[in-house]
């Protein structure tokens, strides 16, 4: 071999070992930033979610050791368990009810986004319930709703709209409906913020181009602001999502799931078993269902904001 | 150098000492929201540990909704605190699942503690005939009374029967008013089918036997009563603050409720004094007690100090203090006696609702032994709801009950 071409080739690997050498300690660095994360969502997320799983076929209590049941949790839950099924339709309505909410939220947001006098103070007006306590917005609004001395018993009665007045909470066929308006009157501000946000980033080129070709504000507002503000939509719409398996606090302060179970949702009625019944191991198995529910819902909005959301974009 | 190898062995040997004369003990204290009592809490613990020297107690309290899960968790854990304090029939589950230590024979060759309680009261407390715990503090439903809606609607006195209940609460009620008010968490609502002879279980608490003709009967007269508005639906849908809060506006003739709501009602409702609220039992004077207990864990490293912990807090000098700084009833007699006679000088009221919760011990009600209680609360109550705010019939309702409270029962 001709010294120069070994020379050459030596400088070659010499060059190759240092970029993997660097590569190595590239990667370790990263391992080393990743780790805590990784361990924490290891410890918090991943084992916890996997014992869930295990003891939903193990009967367990905090007071005897776990023995292996198979599928009875699922077997009474799908066949035997009437109060599991109400927790799982009401928990399907609040998400269905959530677009109320965004809709609600996007027509503020098109108002405080126009040239409204005094925009911004409606703007802070709305947005102020989102920052309260969940838990005094309950109290707040149980009071609202009673039946003897609450404010809205009080106006329907005084316009004359009804003559007796009306069990908002004690009322099956009312209180979830009530709940639910709750909670969409708390949320509203965020998603409003979020849907702003998404307003003032549209590019006002486009619409003035509509305008120039003679395209109608229901035209600019279908063809343009919707498709332009999707990200923003999706991410109300996923907040919502989340929000319908965790409102545990507001349904736990104003009706407790009640009347009957009027109110439960999988959330609190997995609390009630695990810790007003002590039955861990059945609320194991609720819990499984509610995380694949979750998923699937997940999977389905993923599919709706074209499959791709939460991805990077590279430039 | 002697000086300096002097101090060091001095030094020494007093830091050995404490450890070489006294093992310190230590044991945990649960209490189920006490917070506003810290003052006497700790005085209790410092009286103990002077007593006991070497020992020592560490205090933990937690509000009604936290402690058994806070408890269940330290089970879990296998650090389950020493003495705990539990309130109404959560324990139980605990003492049929041997996670409680078995009393009997400590309170048998105990005659200070043998004596000491109310029998009906410490009997109470009994799972398959032992004592796993001795009361605390003790509280039992009974009859409030608006005396002035009484008045005003001709009422002489409190109600004799389940149907002068109905008729006077119809009398009472209008668009503003209602008559009538209950509690509705642990049983504290089941004295209402009592009276009309409804029994919730068979006796050997093996099956339903609620869904009887007499149950509908009473069933349907509480859901009319609700739908005209003599009954407050409040006493169906609301928890503690809602009923009592409602009562204490002074819009409601009567409220079923434990002796601690005086207490709410007494600060809410500026209506209420000795003129203007009455106390009574209720008809057949049928009462649910909601009292609450300490027990000890089986797992305790410490028993024997847990135990004299226990004598300690409910001895005539601690429980006289709890009892004086509370205002309640302790289950021990020397205790509730001393405290009665002093309230029938400063506050006849009091002394009054108080005196109702030793009277009539006989006849409590809702107070079943059944390890899975909240289970078979929940198959029940809802069902009960739908009946009583007209979801269903009540024979409806009832049939349902009883489906879902005999399958718990099968489970169990």
């Amino acid at each position: 071999m001709p010294n120069g071409a070994w020379r050459g080739n030596f400088r070659a690997a010499e060059v190759t070992s240092w970029y993997a050498r660097k590569r190595t300690r590239e990667l370790a660095l990263v391992v080393c930033f990743l780790a805590p994360s990784l361990l924490i969502f290891f410890l918090y997320r991943l084992a916890p979610l996997g014992w869930n799983a295990v003891l939903s076929f193990q009967s367990w209590s905090p007071m005897r050791p776990a023995r292996w049941v198979g599928f009875e949790h699922y077997e009474e839950m799908l066949f035997y368990d009437e109060v599991f099924w109400q927790a799982l339709w009401n928990t399907l309505v609040w998400i269905a009810a959530a677009p109320i909410g965004i809709v609600l939220a996007l027509g503020i947001a098109l108002l405080v986004n126009s040239d409204l006098k005094g925009a911004s103070v409606y703007r802070t007006i709305v947005f102020l319930s989102y920052p309260l306590m969940t838990v005094a917005v309950g109290i707040v609004w149980r009071w609202m709703y009673d039946e003897r001395g609450g404010f809205i018993n009080w106006v329907l009665r005084s316009a004359g709209i009804i003559d007796r007045p009306l069990g908002f909470l004690s009322s099956f066929a009312l209180a979830l409906p009530s709940v639910i308006a709750t909670e969409i009157w708390q949320i509203l501000g965020f998603y409003m913020i979020v849907l702003l946000t998404g307003l003032q980033a549209i590019p006002t080129h486009l619409y003035e181009a509509a305008r120039i070709d003679g395209a109608p504000a229901f035209a600019r507002f279908t063809r343009i602001t919707l498709p332009m503000l999707r990200p923003s939509l999706f991410l109300c719409a996923v907040i919502a999502l989340l929000n319908s398996f965790t409102s545990f606090d507001l349904v736990y302060i104003m009706t407790n799931g009640g009347p009957g179970h009027a109110t439960e949702l999988l959330i609190t009625y997995i609390y009630k078993l695990g810790f007003g019944q002590t039955k861990f191991d059945y609320a194991a198995a609720v819990t499984v269902v509610q995380f694949l529910l979750l998923l699937f819902l997940t999977f389905l909005a993923n599919r709706a904001a074209g499959g791709n959301a939460g991805a990077v974009e590279r430039d | 150098m002697l000086r300096r190898r002097t101090v060091l062995a001095t030094t020494a040997a007093a830091l050995a000492a404490p450890a070489i004369a006294q093992p310190r003990q230590r044991i945990s204290f649960l209490t189920w929201n006490l917070i506003d009592q810290e003052a006497l809490v700790k005085r209790w613990i410092e009286s103990f540990q002077r007593a006991n020297p070497g020992a020592e107690v560490e205090w933990l309290d937690k509000k009604g909704p936290e402690l058994p899960a806070f408890y269940q968790t330290q089970l879990a854990a296998g650090t389950p605190p020493d003495v705990i304090n539990t309130q109404g029939t959560l324990w139980l589950e605990y003492a049929a699942n041997n996670v409680l230590l078995d009393m009997t024979p400590r309170i048998a060759a105990d005659a200070d503690m043998r004596g000491r309680f109310n029998a009906e009261y410490l009997a109470n407390w009994t799972y398959t005939e032992r004592n796993f715990m001795v009361p605390f503090y003790i509280t039992k439903t009974l009859l409030f009374f608006n005396r002035p809606m009484f008045q005003r609607a001709g009422l002489a006195g409190p109600p004799q029967s389940f149907d002068d209940i109905l008729a006077f609460a119809a009398k009472m009620a209008s668009a503003d008013t209602t008559g009538f008010l209950t509690l509705n968490f642990d049983w504290l609502y089941w004295p209402l089918f009592k009276m009309n002879g409804v029994e919730l279980l068979t006796p050997d608490l093996a099956k339903p036997a609620f869904n009887t003709p007499k149950a509908v009967e009473v069933l349907e007269k509480l859901a009319r009563a609700s739908d005209t508005g003599a009954i407050n639906k409040i006493s169906w849908t609301g928890r503690w603050v809602e009923p009592n809060g409602a009562f204490a506006a002074g819009n409601v003739g009567m409220l079923h409720a434990h002796s601690p709501a005086y207490f709410f009602v007494k600060g809410q409702g500026s209506w209420v004094n000795s003129e203007t609220i009455g106390a009574a039992h209720m008809p057949g004077n049928w009462a649910t007690p909601n009292s609450h207990g300490l027990g000890i864990s089986r797992a305790s490293k410490n028993p024997d100090l847990a135990w004299a912990f226990v004598k300690h807090v409910t001895s005539d000098t601690q429980a006289g203090l709890f009892a004086n700084e509370r205002k309640i009833l302790t289950g021990n007699t020397a205790v509730d006696r001393a405290l009665l006679a002093k309230l029938a000088v400063e506050d006849p009221t009091l002394e009054k609702i108080l005196r109702t919760q030793i009277e009539h011990t006989d006849r409590m009600t809702g107070n079943w032994r059944l390890p899975n209680d909240a289970r078979i609360k929940d198959a029940f109550w809802p069902e009960m709801q739908n009946a009583l705010l007209g979801r269903k019939t009540a024979r409806q309702a009832l049939a349902d009950a009883e489906r879902r409270v005999a399958r718990e029962l099968s489970r169990s």
